[in-house]
């Protein structure tokens, strides 16, 4: 499972298809390691020629002890996190190993090796990886999708051509996202517009002896009810008062600053007139 | 996430109730010119007796450039001061198609012609845009250098004089005909040393010296928010810089810029490699790392050669326009937000005034005053503040927070977009459109943001 797990990654990820061969082999040798490698990494340890020439600043190490018979005192992975520092290989193995090696001391604390996980294939959600009896789970794709954004935003990946993302939020339908997150908002607004409605009948009925159907003929009452929801819809939080103060500020600043220099004419002309 | 704190803003004026009783009556994208505001012609004023209308202009970028041109070949006798005349400007170095047409730029000033935009939004999207442009339509990139030389030599060829001095200061002048001193120190093509103190006679002034201008502080003209762009040009290896021929990208990302975008743009050899805020001055140098990381496939192995800032206004000064002193170009501040492009904006604004001071001075032969300068301030605003209101619209919509540059990035997928994007920005105008297909673009663009958002409020609780 878990070997099938890493080379599917393998795979998404940058092409070498040799790069297979690197986590099978050494997982298989390092059987004795009990947790789940699910971040994989292509540290290339033994020599051969890079796709671009490029020395891959991205990496996590593994424990690479298959590939050049170096015993690589690795500390075990804690489960969610990946961190070990790989000795360098044998100097002569790798073209740019110096700076390898260098990078590897300054990236001990910060190894990352990029959003990894089975169902993300070739830059986008493999919704057939998220049936459930029978149906695409879209709570599945949106949970898996907020948690890739969650990575990215704690761990910046840079954006790479050979993988594109493609990965539009659109392919999930509109009635999944109103099931999971307006439904349960409309609930909420619903019940307060309503208890407040209950609440204001009442009151009004009481003080002024006007039943509900005649209060829904008076102008009045018909403000105060397009008062009432209009004020459930945009208050929503206390907060909320402030931000729709602010957001009509911001739509009017651009418009003042330009207008600065035009004002300035006429206050002056006024004062003069004075 | 980003959250605007505004000063009130109050421009150059003390008392306040001025400015929530205008706010009431501003709406959106319509300008009200107070009517009350009498522009008296320059046609009243006298004949200048025996010499044409004397103009210098502080600045020799694009902006000063093109306004010495335009003064010349109106028959004025022009005065350009620059300090530096080889000044390798900072600079995104991006001009749309139609300043090349209205400015008559020959093609080789043009290193590159970026044909093929990439979004990159945080979680990585990569949206190409350049679908739908025509194969004559590019976005230039220039090299500041190349650029502004050529038209200040062409001025000089219609008859400016070019000075290669550093402005100092002015004297305002005692009544509406004594003339402004400008005092300089000038080079004389001296490398090093101080300079001797000049001084200088003109009827009128135009500051075109860019971001810092001095000529705005003589004129008390106010400050503006500005932002500070950050660049680092940076040589590839050939085979990368493959990827960039024609190409350029923006990255947009909390990580990247709270309140702008980070870009690759291929210059004539290099690529530059910049990012900018207005808000977190402080961190510029984390954003920068963070630009270059995401960048880091495409620019891996790269040299650094060059680092430079500069800031950028934000939006106009409170005034622009004093006496017989006018500002045009960065020193103005007529940048737009959204995509910082500065520019063409200079040289057009240079022009427009240029052809202000021609019409009102009568091709030199009567003196110039405040109301003819001032139809300058009015052609511009009328002619460009849909183009800048909109660009305010967008950035305050899309550079808000991670969702919305998600949903930014998302829309510009969509064809439409790109075909009304590059045609605004190429012929700077603001076509209005198609309105079935606004009908449908204002829907998706609520769909992106609304499920951007949604996604963002999962995130949220995973990290609850």
């Amino acid at each position: 499972m878990q070997l099938q797990a890493m080379s599917t990654t393998m795979a998404s990820f940058s092409p070498p298809s040799r790069f297979t061969a690197t986590p099978s082999s050494s997982s298989s040798s390092s059987s004795q390691h009990s947790k789940p490698h699910l971040l994989n990494a292509f540290l290339p340890l033994r020599p051969r020629p890079r796709p671009k020439n490029t020395p891959l600043l991205l990496f996590s190490p593994l424990k690479a002890s298959s590939d050049n018979g170096v015993g690589t005192a690795v500390e075990l992975p804690p489960p969610t996190e990946q961190q070990a520092v790989p000795e360098p290989p044998p100097p002569a193995a790798v073209g740019t190993n110096g700076s390898v090696g260098g990078a590897v001391a300054e990236e001990v604390k910060s190894v990352v090796s990029g959003f990894v996980d089975p169902r993300w294939v070739g830059g986008t959600w493999d919704l057939k990886q998220f049936q459930k009896n029978g149906n695409t789970d879209w709570d599945a794709v949106i949970d898996a999708e907020a948690r890739r954004r969650k990575w990215l935003e704690d761990n910046p990946e840079s954006s790479n051509n050979e993988n594109p993302v493609v990965f539009d939020t659109s392919i999930i339908p509109w009635w999944a996202w109103m099931k999971r997150f307006h439904l349960p908002e409309a609930e909420l607004l619903n019940g307060r517009a309503a208890m407040v409605g209950f609440f204001m009948a009442y009151l009004v009925d009481s003080l002024t002896g006007v039943g509900l159907v005649d209060q829904m003929n008076n102008f009045v009452c018909k403000t105060l009810l397009f008062v009432a929801v209009v004020g459930v819809l945009l208050i929503r939080k206390n907060e909320d008062v402030e931000t729709l103060k602010k957001l009509w500020e911001e739509t009017t600043f651009y418009d003042k600053q330009w207008q600065a220099t035009w004002q300035e004419d006429e206050n002056s002309s006024t004062s003069k007139k004075e | 996430m980003n959250s605007m704190v505004l000063k009130s803003f109050l421009g150059l004026r003390k008392s306040s109730p001025e400015t929530s009783h205008f706010a009431v009556h501003q709406k959106h994208a319509a300008i009200s010119f107070p009517q009350k505001l009498k522009v008296i012609a320059g046609k009243t004023s006298p004949k200048l007796q025996g010499r044409n209308l004397r103009v210098a202009i502080v600045g020799g970028g694009p902006a000063g450039g093109s306004a010495a041109e335009t003064l010349a070949k109106g028959g004025i006798e022009t005065f350009l001061i620059e300090r530096k005349m080889d000044n390798c400007k900072p600079c995104g170095g991006a001009i749309p198609l139609c300043m090349v047409g209205e400015f008559d730029l020959p093609l080789d000033i043009i290193d590159r012609r970026v044909t093929k935009m990439k979004m990159i939004s945080p979680s990585n999207v990569a949206v190409d845009i350049g679908r739908t442009l025509k194969p004559h339509e590019y976005i230039g990139m220039v090299r500041r250098e190349v650029l502004d030389a050529y038209l200040r030599d062409r001025a000089k060829e219609n008859g400016a004089t070019i000075i290669n001095g550093l402005f100092l200061k002015m004297d305002m002048p005692k009544d509406k005909n004594s003339p402004y001193v400008l005092h300089y120190s000038g080079y004389d093509g001296k490398t090093g040393g101080v300079g001797e103190k000049r001084t200088l006679e003109v009827d009128a002034v135009i500051g075109a010296d860019g971001a810092n201008s001095r000529v705005a502080k003589a004129i008390d003209a106010g400050d503006y928010e500005y932002a500070i762009a950050f660049q680092e040009r940076i040589k590839i290896p050939d085979d990368k810089m493959v990827y960039y021929e024609n190409l350029a990208e923006m990255y947009v990302g909390d990580d990247v810029s709270p309140d702008f975008y980070g870009w690759v743009f291929p210059k004539c050899d290099h690529v530059a490699v910049g990012t900018g805020t207005v808000t977190h001055k402080a961190d510029i140098k984390k954003f920068q790392l963070a630009t270059r990381k995401r960048a880091e496939d495409k620019i891996n192995r790269g040299k650094i050669i060059r680092v430079e800032a500069h800031p950028i206004p934000e939006h106009p000064r409170p005034r622009r326009l004093s006496g017989r002193v006018a500002l045009v170009g960065d020193a103005a501040g007529y940048v737009t937000k959204c995509s910082g492009e500065g520019i063409y904006f200079a040289a057009k604004s240079g022009r427009m005034c240029a052809e202000a001071i021609v019409e009102g001075s009568e091709n030199g032969k009567r003196m110039v005053n405040e109301g003819d300068l001032r139809k300058y301030l009015e052609k511009w605003d009328k002619t460009y503040w849909p183009t800048y209101k909109v660009l305010d619209v967008l950035q305050k919509v899309f550079y808000r927070s991670n969702p919305a540059r998600e949903a930014f990035v998302e829309m510009c997928a969509d064809e439409y977009v790109q075909k009304m994007t590059f045609d605004s920005y190429l012929y700077k105008t603001v076509v209005p459109g198609n309105p079935l297909e606004d009908l449908k673009l204002a829907i998706n663009t609520i769909g992106s943001l609304v499920r951007a958002n949604a996604i963002r409020r999962e995130m949220d609780k995973l990290n609850v």
